[in-house]
């Protein structure tokens, strides 16, 4: 069976580059323009990985991503992070939200800085659902 | 009523981020999510003879509104803040009122209106019209007038003009959410010289100690809500007292309540607090009345 992989980002122009990329390596995509949308995509289709825009309107992958990490039944789910915000400062909300909300999440799966090439996001994609 | 979700409104102009910087103190009280947002007009973009739709500038300026928004995004994660954005093209007000309907923001932060006196005259300022239609209160930033400088901490020393309205009440209720973030809050009422009943000084005093009495009743609920507040009562034009009382006791921004009512209504109150939103030098917050809608 093909396995699924969602992609929630806000740009048109990225969820078709991700598309194109996804359906060239024969996975099944899905996607979602925000955070919220993203969610009820995960809860009611149950992606074998999940490509995540962290700077979206309505809810941010940000807070998409601790909900994920944070909900037993979900947490599995591998999360890849494309986006253009830098990792260091992904990790420093993680630690300061750590610090306001008393929960640690692991650091996600992967994390690809805009723009990525599309062999590098296949890689990484095949290496988390190998 | 607390301010939990700020929706930012930016044309790189005039609010940046010194400006949004100077709003985080509400970190201090609820604030957990701030939303950008940029609207570019058409007329950027528009289809112009010879050169047509200029779809290659649309992308420039949405990727360099991006790049703006990911390194102010950066800071504000850093933070522990939730972050979003839009980037739309459009007129402005429609776009808000879309966004607003979106995100369901607590406060929307807009700098002063960039139509001219004429344009004025044929349709409302920006920010009248947004302040005509949004049912969420409306921060008209505005910076230090000669020196261009950003109010370091707009939420420190407001002044709270009330006239006893409903949306005055709540403009009340929110100032009291901000505890921790306000120094000293001064409250005027501007009582109308045409309303001063009789001529003898006599009367003139009934008239103010009347007034000065429901001040200080409301300085007490806001010491009991923790905040430092005096009461004041001016006589005149409300719109030149409340300017006046801004700069004599240094505030930090005007707070008012704003209404649509009816024309007669609409000259005490609603026509008071958007010329004063337009015209004063000061950041004005705008606080609508329970129940509008956002048109």
């Amino acid at each position: 069976m093909t396995q699924k992989v969602l992609v929630v980002d806000d740009d048109p122009d990225v969820r078709s580059f991700v598309v194109t990329v996804l359906e060239e390596n024969s996975y099944s995509p899905l996607q979602a323009r925000d955070g919220v949308e993203g969610l009820e995509i995960i809860e009611s289709m149950r992606p074998d990985l999940v490509i995540l825009d962290v700077l979206m309107p309505r809810g941010s992958g940000i807070r998409l991503y601790r909900k994920l990490k944070t909900t037993d039944s979900l947490k599995d789910i591998p999360v890849v992070l494309l986006t253009g915000i830098a990792f260091k400062s992904f990790l420093r909300s993680q630690q300061t939200l750590a610090e306001f909300q008393g929960e640690q999440v692991p650091e996600p799966d992967a994390y690809l800085e805009k723009p990525v090439e599309p062999e590098e996001l296949a890689e990484t994609i095949k290496k988390k659902l190998a | 009523m607390e301010i939990k979700k700020l929706l930012f409104v930016t044309k790189f102009e005039e609010l940046c981020f010194d400006a949004l910087k100077s709003l985080l103190t509400l970190r201090n009280a609820d604030l957990e999510h701030v939303v950008f947002l940029n609207v570019i007009e058409r007329d950027k973009i528009a289809m112009q003879r010879g050169s047509g739709y200029l779809k290659d500038e649309e992308i420039r300026l949405k990727e360099t509104a991006n790049i703006r928004f990911i390194d102010w995004a950066e800071n504000l994660f850093e933070m522990g803040l939730e972050v979003g954005a839009h980037i739309d093209v459009g007129t402005l007000v429609p776009r808000i009122i879309k966004t607003i309907e979106e995100e369901q923001p607590d406060l929307i932060v807009i700098g002063r209106s960039h139509k001219g006196p004429l344009e004025q005259l044929y349709s409302r300022s920006d920010v009248a019209e947004l302040i005509r239609r949004a049912a969420v209160p409306v921060l008209v930033f505005k910076h230090m007038a000669e020196d261009d400088i950003v109010p370091e901490k707009p939420f420190q020393r407001p002044l709270l003009a009330t006239n006893w309205s409903e949306p005055s009440s709540r403009a009340t209720e929110l100032m009291k959410k901000l505890h921790n973030v306000i120094e000293e809050l001064n409250i005027i009422h501007v009582t109308s010289s045409k309303d001063l009943k009789g001529s003898s000084s006599h009367d003139v005093q009934i008239v103010r100690k009347k007034e000065r009495k429901k001040l200080d009743a409301l300085c007490e609920e806001f010491e009991s809500a923790g905040i430092r507040a005096r009461p004041h009562v001016y006589i005149g034009d409300p719109i030149k007292e409340i300017q006046k009382a801004a700069r004599e006791y240094q505030s930090s921004m005007i707070v008012l309540g704003s209404s649509e009512k009816t024309a007669m209504l609409e000259r005490w109150t609603g026509s008071i607090t958007k010329t004063i939103a337009d015209r004063s030098s000061f950041p004005c917050l705008l606080v609508p009345p329970e129940g509008k809608t956002t048109e």
